[in-house]
């Protein structure tokens, strides 16, 4: 994208100059449209939990901002001449059901002939322009909440080489079409200053992103992070996936890691995510408050993982 | 014996899986896998470590070879002694030469054989190698009665070697069901090895 010209517009509350994980227009005082697109390739061999996976992976960018998914379009690229229209199908009511159980409403969509199959949406939603939660807004003595564990990467690439039991590849399904929702409600109460959800780049990979050109640091307690079961035995066998060491790559110069912290957890730390949870950057003194109240609500797996602190500029401290 | 593996321009976790199966199939001495990138290069060695496999490294031109000596292994060309199931415990091999077991009648000869394998279970862990030459390669192609049988053992982690050139001598090489095709070496390091060799 370096070198092309964007034109700025006063209503554009987040947009490219500030990318977020969606885009965010001021309407009027009362009210804001996010707008947000995401679709990929299967992640799982079921059409319709893929669907259902592809559904609650664009819905959740909205969540993170802060806000209510209202629209949504398909996006389909399909083999038609490999694959039967039945897999289109069930990937599509995957998509509904998920939609549905957003209270979203799927007002069209686009379909194409391709040689891959993808799948995923174009989301409309709603926010309050005083509203809308920025991966930029944290401050020190924030306290950092985790609403789903770690490990999808590795899992998926262990049930890609057919290494996974039964038991995980349905665990994982579930935790990646898990809806980010009822944690965004819930938040909505508490005095949270920051919030993105973790996929691509992994927990530190998008932790980096909220510190990047801000004074502030985080210190991460590795024994509290949440980390889906399996995931380090498979890490150990070598299917670490190749984004997850592009992550670590990109992101390593920032994060410090102290002897107690080995390797493979260093790897899950590091893991893309597919559809994860959102993290919270929740002021400090109410952060017992909302981690009981999204226990309590259906998030029974958020966990306090750690805390932004005033300095070295940029550095993220794992114990 | 040294098995190598080019894994270039595969994506993951084919690198690692390709290792997995080499090592299952031919549990070799060394094992050199050649990788094009980073990444390939760690999960292969960390997976080869999780073997018992010492790790070494070369580097040729932008690519990693990635060599894994197994932990034992005596520095010559004969199969090493593999890591993990048999160590500590007697290695008994079953030399099978014959189609029948017995002389006298066929008939009977290959009911004793049908028999004797699907008893040859109850050795249990000491079951180490089956091995088929002349006429017992004959039990391992299709259509032979103790097909299942022999792929039951082999399910259970026996490894059952065929004689490659009996197989071609009798022209069977393409019918074989079961079992690795072997060479002369191969029977005789296993028969070294072996703390006992049982012939049929």
């Amino acid at each position: 994208m370096c070198g092309l010209e964007f034109p700025t517009n006063a209503n554009v509350i987040v947009g490219l100059q500030r990318a977020d994980d969606a885009g965010v227009y001021r309407v009027n005082d009362e009210l804001a449209l996010i707008q947000t697109v995401d679709f990929f390739t299967p992640i799982v061999d079921d059409p319709y939990w893929f669907g259902q996976i592809a559904a609650a992976n664009a819905l959740s960018d909205v969540y993170a901002m802060g806000g209510i998914p209202k629209t949504a379009m398909n996006l389909v690229a399909f083999p038609l001449k490999d694959m039967d229209m039945t897999v289109l199908r069930q990937i599509i009511q995957g998509g509904l059901d998920k939609m549905t159980e957003a209270s979203v409403v799927l007002v069209g969509g686009h379909s194409i002939e391709d040689t891959e199959l993808k799948y995923g949406l174009s989301v409309t939603g709603f926010i309050h322009p005083d509203r809308v939660l920025t991966k930029k807004g944290l401050l020190a003595g924030d306290s950092l909440i985790l609403t789903k564990p770690l490990g999808t990467g590795i899992i998926n690439t262990a049930i890609k080489g057919g290494l996974a039991s039964g038991e995980t590849v349905e665990g994982v399904t579930r935790l990646m079409a898990q809806l980010n929702k009822d944690a965004a409600e819930i938040m909505e109460r508490y005095p949270v200053h920051a919030c993105t959800d973790i996929t691509g780049f992994g927990l530190l990979g998008h932790l980096a992103e909220m510190l990047a050109e801000s004074s502030l640091s985080m210190r991460l307690s590795s024994r509290t992070i949440p980390v889906i079961q399996g995931t380090l035995e498979y890490a150990a066998m070598g299917l670490v996936p190749a984004g997850t060491f592009k992550n670590r790559e990109y992101r390593e110069c920032m994060v410090e890691f102290s002897s107690s912290v080995d390797r493979l957890m260093q790897d899950v730390l590091f893991d893309a995510q597919t559809s994860g949870g959102l993290l919270i950057c929740v002021d400090g003194k109410k952060a017992e408050g909302l981690l009981e109240a999204l226990q309590n609500g259906g998030v029974p797996e958020a966990t306090l993982i750690g805390e932004v602190i005033p300095g070295p500029a940029g550095k993220i401290v794992v114990d | 014996m040294t098995k190598t593996l080019d894994c270039r321009g595969l994506a993951c976790p084919a690198p690692v899986l390709q290792t997995k199966e080499i090592i299952e199939r031919h549990r070799p001495g060394e094992v050199r896998v050649i990788v094009d990138n980073e990444a390939a290069k760690q999960n292969v060695s960390r997976f080869l470590g999780t073997q018992h496999f010492e790790i070494s490294f070369e580097e040729e031109g932008a690519d990693f070879h990635v060599i894994g000596t197994a932990s034992g292994a005596p520095l010559s060309d004969a199969t090493a002694e593999e890591p993990g199931t048999h160590q500590g415990k007697k290695k008994i091999m079953v030399m099978v030469s014959t189609d029948r077991m017995g002389h006298g009648d066929d008939e009977l000869g290959l009911k004793l054989m049908v028999s004797f394998l699907k008893t040859l279970k109850e050795m249990g862990d000491e079951l180490w190698r089956l091995v088929f030459v002349n006429n017992g390669v004959k039990l391992t192609i299709s259509d032979s009665e103790v097909l299942p049988i022999l792929k039951g053992l082999e399910q259970e982690g026996i490894y059952i070697l065929v004689c490659g050139t009996c197989l071609t001598h009798f022209d069977l090489l393409e019918q074989k069901q079961v079992g690795e095709t072997t060479n002369m070496l191969d029977i005789v390091t296993a028969m070294q090895l072996a703390d006992k060799v049982i012939n049929l």
